[in-house]
């Protein structure tokens, strides 16, 4: 899951040489990333030019005169001549024996033949790699050959090639070095702090050459005589002095230049301090980690021990974190620049950490070290093509090589044998590649064989190891008659072992090793990785199975990893079309920027761990079928339900295939401001995202408490926003919508038997007796939350007990009040008599409630007097005058704020049955794991609230009033799933019609006459511009027509309704006085009389509502 | 210390393999080298994958011979730690009393134990960097049903309220003693709060887990000898602390390094 991301990655990254750098390109590695590893270029270079040439070294080191015409010849003469390719890049002239051929016009077979001892992934042969800048004067000797002198040493290059393909590379070459002229002060950065320039100083070199020259024998003069730093030359001997060993002054930049650390840091000459000062001061996990570290990296060397060494190390350890944070800091990095640092400056041993990190040992120090694991089984499966005998000793005494010989490679040896050997290794490892460290390691098993194979534990066999790595400066033949074999020590005899006897592991050898073995590995890393994370998921993560756990953290990481890759293609889709259709270009340009969240998510890395909102809202809708949105995106045809159904996505190219629609195949999200609450809840850290750990457990809150009462304070605490443990009336209404978003596709946790989609499809009519008792548990939720809605302001505590004039109850103190309620004894403290008569209907409301919802199939049964009484005190909604609704109720005054507290909120759920439910057990059912089907499959035919068989009605749409477009009509086509859908919607709507019409009262507080804060409902808007027209009684009037708007609201709701049930709708809206409608037709724009007529039972019904 | 000298006549002797696991800097090395060497570096270098070193242990009636494997600590060295608890029949998980966060490690490491490694492997919760804390800060917890013969540093201080972030004035101890305890005697664990600085409790708690290492998953231990002896702490370790669960408190016996 989310570790196959690094699948991808280490298909790019665990092969530099042979994987392709670049995504989107076929496996093939690109001519320009081979040309880059011959040569060990930075990623910036291609290949330009090529020519074959012929190259002659002066080998006159005495007299370095420039060069002029007439010495030429002499030089010709004298020098070694090469013959072979000579490549011309942005910046580099680079030339060698080893014929290979990197343009794009040439065969792929001659650029991916290599040979020579580092194939491909370093430099072989004998040539060079000049930076252009290093040039100081081109002559042109002939018309064929070429003339390059830079500094004290000069080259002669004869170009063999045609006329015309020779003046094509003389003219690359003079304008790659008329842009190298840019560098050159770059290089004199850079190259001063290359030992060799301060053993070169004129005042020293008498002085240094002698030494130089007393302590070893050949490298330090060839390596001088052959160009110096940027323009060291590879001679035929070089590859041996390297193994011979580098002299200690020479061997930091010879490092740097074998591994091509140098052209890096040419490059980016200030990289290094620009890093450092760039994240002074700022704090990371990887810091905390290098820090415990600091003084246990060479603790035996002592330079390692004072402050300067320390902090040498810390700035490059920090330095590199910074540059790679998913890296970051492992263990044995700081072991490694350790070792670097005692021959390279900072800014060196950056650079070439870089280099080990990114290029030699990809994935090594990485988070999951795939890199290490995946070249161990290289290793083993080596050892066990190598040494077939050992390798089933091995296996018959259970001894695990890799815990031997990890370590061997994580730190390249050096915490293995005495420093100065390990930096012989290092210093073939940097020429010639990982494959060294496979020889290496295959010749100190080989050498040690015959012991290795009396070992019978891993104690016996470590031992071995340990002391022949003590011994490995003792002679290797100490009883030799022959003096000249006696004086080879052990660690020569290792390099000749593994240089000779093991030449056959190439680094090809490596790469089809570890093609071979990467699956395998990485599939071990995943599955622990998903054993720890689900283990270490804290307490909270017991509440839930171990199989939902694993289901939660496939689908966790799964839902980020689709939506990376989704986002992958939509960029790259981008990318195609821009190029395809350039006068499009803009369009999608401007449309990236809007994309910046996304593309920042990208950047965390390739295996994100956060989940930002929009991948929470997918998540969900994986999981729980309310999190999938009832208006799916409408075909991307259609650009303005594009924009409104992603607005964050912006560019509607974007979405204009299937498959690159932002949720992918899955089901589209919902997003709403439940969601939204949930999101909040669970980011407990508060970043903005969620990680596994806080989807666990928020979702273990939810899901893992049986107990309805915590479930509950769970529900009151995602709307109690300030923690005060009050909810105003705002968040009242919220969760009403939210219990309704919830339930729109039924409750898991409510018995209630699935409607079968052929009853509801062919029934015009309600037509079964069975269906009709089945809806009414749906409907009966609706009412349910209606009567919740009625309730919370029923018992709602003011929060300015002292505004509220005469009540007594007000001044009573809210905790006792909330106390008191809870217990449901609040009548015997309470003097009241309405809240008495209140909780003398109490124990009957559910009876009551039954009542009204049978009702309507006795239309008008109950008369508004009944429901009065039954309802209490709530009743007061009719009166127009604001005082008068004062002293009747304060609840609905906007002017008086009020709160529900916990206990009030428990006592409300508690009160209804159907809510009860949804707490016990359906809320928290409705996350399914593990062994739900998949939700949205399941979407189609679930149970809805809908409660009108209506397929039938849906052809009258021309009756439905302008109310309804938008709210109630089924549009055409959209078949039974979208019919739902709308009555869903219609109780949304009225939850939020509900409280627009609070704010609009608390508007017509201040008389203004004409305030509509409506946004999405034009048709609304219409209707109470007429109902304004008509009624024209200044406020008061407004306010009417503002609860014809309402009506309007319901009609809309009915109008799907007009064949059957009329009066069901009025149930489902949960109409506590049902009444005798008028014909639907006449709320039509006009409104005008009729509506006046019915304006005063209209308004009882919406003021229900607002309760 | 523990060292092989102990023993005059051959005792029946079988090598136990045990692992290493804990924060990065905890100490593992660190009780290590003081277990096997007595010795003390200050600044050790970390451990790559894992190092090797083997110690006996001399006991009444047998020998073990501890094969120790000792694992990196950083968290990315994970991954590999599985190659070394494999088979191993005991384990250390070390974390540091100055430190809260190495205990949840080590929780984690003890959940892993529990559940990968082989059954019945015994498991040592070790707060290493005693040195570090006061020593009243140390408050022991009753209720083993152990006694407790000797004033240590583990006494009882009931009004001590060690817990997370109650550390005492002007000590660095940040993991309750009681805290540590109540978790491993929740999972029936050994328990010892070390320094490998000053060397106290190291050899007691190898002891300890060789003693409760069962008889019969030593590898080639004859069925060791029925005289129990030495039940309960006959030299001076009074801080065995076998706390029962596992089955192997009868296997008690004081150890002879």
């Amino acid at each position: 899951m989310f570790l196959s991301s690094l699948v991808q990655k280490a298909q790019a990254f665990i092969d530099p040489s042979l994987a392709t750098l670049t995504p989107g390109s076929d496996r093939k590695p690109s001519k320009a990333t081979l040309f880059r590893h011959q040569f060990r270029l930075p990623d910036s270079q291609n290949p330009l030019y090529e020519v074959t040439a012929e190259f002659t070294l002066s080998s006159n080191h005495t007299v370095r005169p420039n060069v002029t015409q007439g010495e030429k010849g002499r030089d010709k003469v004298q020098g070694t001549h090469h013959v072979g390719k000579l490549h011309l890049s942005e910046q580099y002239l680079c030339f060698s024996t080893q014929g290979s051929s990197f343009l794009d016009s040439a065969s792929t077979s001659a650029s991916s033949s290599f040979t020579g001892q580092t194939h491909g992934a370093g430099p072989a042969g004998n040539g060079f790699t000049l930076p252009l800048c290093a040039i100081r004067r081109v002559e042109r000797l002939h018309t064929t050959s070429n003339d390059g002198s830079s500094g004290t040493q000069k080259l002669t290059i004869e170009l063999a090639g045609s006329r015309q393909q020779c003046e094509r590379f003389c003219d690359g070459l003079k304008k790659g070095l008329r842009e190298g002229v840019k560098e050159v002060e770059n290089l004199r950065a850079v190259v001063s702090e290359c030992y060799s320039e301060y053993l070169l100083d004129p005042s020293r070199t008498k002085e240094a050459a002698g030494k130089a020259k007393g302590k070893t024998r050949e490298p330090p003069d060839a390596g001088l005589d052959n160009g110096r730093n940027a323009t060291l030359i590879r001679e035929p001997t070089f590859h041996k002095l390297i193994r011979v060993g580098l002299p200690n002054r020479l061997r930091g930049e010879m490092w740097e230049l074998t591994s091509g650390s140098f052209y890096i840091r040419l490059q980016q000459p200030k990289m290094y301090t620009e890093t450092l000062a760039k994240f002074q001061g700022r704090e990371s996990l990887a810091i905390d980690e290098i820090e415990k570290d600091l003084n246990r990296s060479l603790p035996e060397y002592p330079g390692f021990q004072s402050e300067e060494g320390i902090g040498r190390l810390r700035r490059v350890l920090t330095a590199y974190s910074w540059t790679n944070e998913e890296v970051g800091y492992c263990q044995a990095m700081n072991i490694v620049v350790a070792a670097l640092l005692i021959y390279l400056s900072e800014s060196q041993a950056f650079f070439l950490l870089s280099v080990l990190c990114d290029r030699l040992l990809p994935g090594y120090y990485s988070q999951t070290m795939y890199g290490t694991l995946l070249d161990q089984k290289v290793f083993e499966s080596l050892v066990e093509k190598t040494m077939p005998i050992l390798w089933n000793h091995l296996v018959k005494s259970d001894v695990q090589l890799s815990v031997v010989s990890l370590p061997w490679f994580l730190s390249l040896y050096i915490n293995s044998m005495p420093l100065i050997f390990a930096f012989r290794v290092l210093d073939v490892f940097f020429l010639e590649g990982p494959k060294v460290l496979f020889q290496i390691g295959l010749a100190i098993l080989r050498i040690n064989g015959e012991e290795l194979l009396d070992a019978t534990d891993d104690g016996a066999f470590i031992s071995i190891l340990k002391s022949y790595f003590a011994r490995l400066d003792e002679s290797a033949h100490p009883k030799s008659e022959i003096e000249k074999l006696r004086a080879v020590t052990r660690f020569q005899e290792l390099m000749v072992v593994a240089f000779k006897e093991f030449s056959g592991i190439t680094q090809n050898t490596i790469s089809e090793q570890r093609a071979k073995h990467k699956d395998a590995v990485l599939d071990s890393i995943e599955s622990f990785a998903k054993r720890t994370s689900i283990r270490n998921l804290g307490p909270d993560s017991k509440r839930l199975s171990t199989n939902d756990l694993g289901f939660l953290y496939d689908r966790f990481y799964g839902t980020l990893y689709e939506r990376q890759q989704r986002l992958q293609m939509i960029q790259e889709e981008a990318e195609r079309q821009r190029k395809a259709a350039g006068r499009r270009a803009t369009e999608i340009v401007t449309g990236v920027p809007g994309n910046g969240p996304e593309m920042g998510r990208v950047g965390l890395g390739p295996s994100p761990t956060q989940m930002d909102y929009d991948a929470f809202r997918e998540f969900l809708a994986g999981i729980a079928k309310w999190a999938v949105t009832d208006s799916p995106s409408s075909p991307p045809k259609d650009p303005i339900a594009e924009k409104q159904n992603h607005s964050y996505l912006s560019s509607s190219t974007r979405s204009r295939s299937a498959s690159l629609s932002p949720w992918g195949s899955g089901p589209e999200p919902a997003d709403h401001e439940f969601m939204r609450r949930l999101f909040r809840r669970w980011d407990t850290d508060m970043n903005s995202s969620l990680s596994l750990q806080n989807v666990v457990t928020g979702l273990a809150h939810v899901k893992g408490t049986r107990d309805i009462m915590s479930s509950i304070s769970y529900f009151f605490e995602l709307y109690d926003d300030d923690g005060d443990g009050r909810v105003d009336r705002e968040g009242i209404l919220r969760i009403s919508e939210a219990l309704l978003f919830l339930s729109r596709r039924g409750l898991e946790g409510a018995s209630s038997p699935s409607r079968s989609m052929s009853t509801l499809a062919e029934s015009g009519t309600i037509t079964s007796e069975q269906d009709d008792k089945d809806e009414t548990r749906d409907e009966q939720f609706l009412s349910s939350v209606s009567a919740f809605i009625r309730r919370c302001f029923e018992y709602a505590d003011p929060d300015h007990p002292m505004n509220q004039g005469s009540k007594q109850d007000e001044e009573e103190p809210v905790t006792s009040n909330a106390d008191a309620l809870d217990a449901f004894s609040i009548g015997d403290d309470e003097d009241d008599e309405e809240d008495l008569l209140d909780f003398d209907n109490k124990p009957a409301s559910p009876a009551t409630k039954k009542a009204s919802i049978n009702a309507p199939d006795t239309p008008a049964s109950p008369t508004p007097q009944a429901v009065d009484s039954a309802n209490g005190s709530l009743t007061f909604g009719q009166t127009q005058s604001k005082k008068d609704a004062k002293s009747a109720n304060l609840a609905l005054d906007p002017s008086n704020p009020l709160h529900i507290t916990l206990p009030t909120f428990r006592m409300v759920i508690l009160a209804d049955e159907m809510l009860e439910n949804f707490f016990d057990s359906a809320f928290s059912n409705s996350f399914r794991l593990s062994s739900a089907p998949s939700p949205s499959s399941a979407v189609s035919v679930t149970p809805t609230l809908t409660t009108f068989a209506n397929a039938g009605s849906r052809t009258s749409i021309p009756a439905v009033s302008p109310g309804g477009p938008g709210a109630g009509v089924v549009p055409p086509g959209k078949g039974i799933r979208g019919m739902l859908d709308n009555i869903v919607t219609d109780g949304m709507r009225v939850a939020v019609e509900v409280r627009r019409r609070m704010d609009e009262a608390q508007k017509e507080l201040d008389r203004t006459a004409s305030t509509r804060g409506t946004e999405d409902e034009e048709d609304d808007d219409d209707d109470q511009y007429a109902g304004r027209a008509s009624g024209a009684y200044g406020g008061e009037a407004e306010r009417r027509s503002v609860r014809e708007g309402d009506r309007d609201l319901l009609e809309g709701a009915e109008a799907v309704d007009v064949g059957a049930g009329k009066e069901r709708a009025e149930r489902l809206l949960d109409l506590d006085a049902p009444i005798t409608e008028e014909p639907i037709a006449e709320d039509g724009a006009g409104a005008g009389k009729g509506s006046e007529r019915t304006a005063s039972v209209e308004t009882k019904k919406s003021m229900v509502f607002e309760r | 210390m523990a060292d092989s000298t102990g023993a005059a006549a051959p005792k029946p002797s079988s090598s136990v393999k045990l692992v290493l696991l804990g924060e990065a800097a905890v100490g593992k090395s660190s009780l290590v080298l003081r277990f096997v060497n007595n010795d003390f570096q200050e600044n050790k270098e970390p451990t790559i994958g894992a190092a090797f070193l083997t110690q006996k242990c001399s006991l009444p009636t047998r020998t073990i011979k501890f094969e120790i494997w000792d694992t990196a600590g950083q968290e990315r060295f994970a991954s590999l730690a599985p190659m070394y608890y494999r088979n191993a029949q005991s384990a250390l998980v070390v974390y540091d009393l100055t430190k809260l966060s190495s205990l949840t490690k080590a929780k984690h490491w003890v959940a892993e134990l529990q559940r990968q490694a082989s059954p019945g492997i015994v498991i040592a919760l070790v707060g290493n960097k005693l040195d570090l804390c006061s020593s009243d800060s140390s408050s022991g917890d009753e209720g083993t049903g152990l006694e407790e013969e000797e004033e240590e540093e583990e006494e009882e201080e009931e009004s001590e309220t060690a817990g997370p972030g109650a550390a005492a004035d002007g000590d660095a101890r940040k993991v309750g003693t009681r805290e540590a305890k109540a978790y491993a005697d929740e999972e029936s664990l050994l328990f010892f709060e070390t320094s490998a600085k000053t060397g106290t409790n190291v050899s007691e708690v190898f002891t300890a887990i060789a003693n409760a290492i069962p008889e019969t998953s030593l590898k080639g231990a004859r069925g060791a000898s029925g005289a129990q002896t030495a039940l309960g702490a006959t030299q001076d370790q009074s801080r065995v602390n076998l706390t029962g669960p596992r089955g192997e408190a009868g296997a008690k016996e004081g150890c002879a390094c």
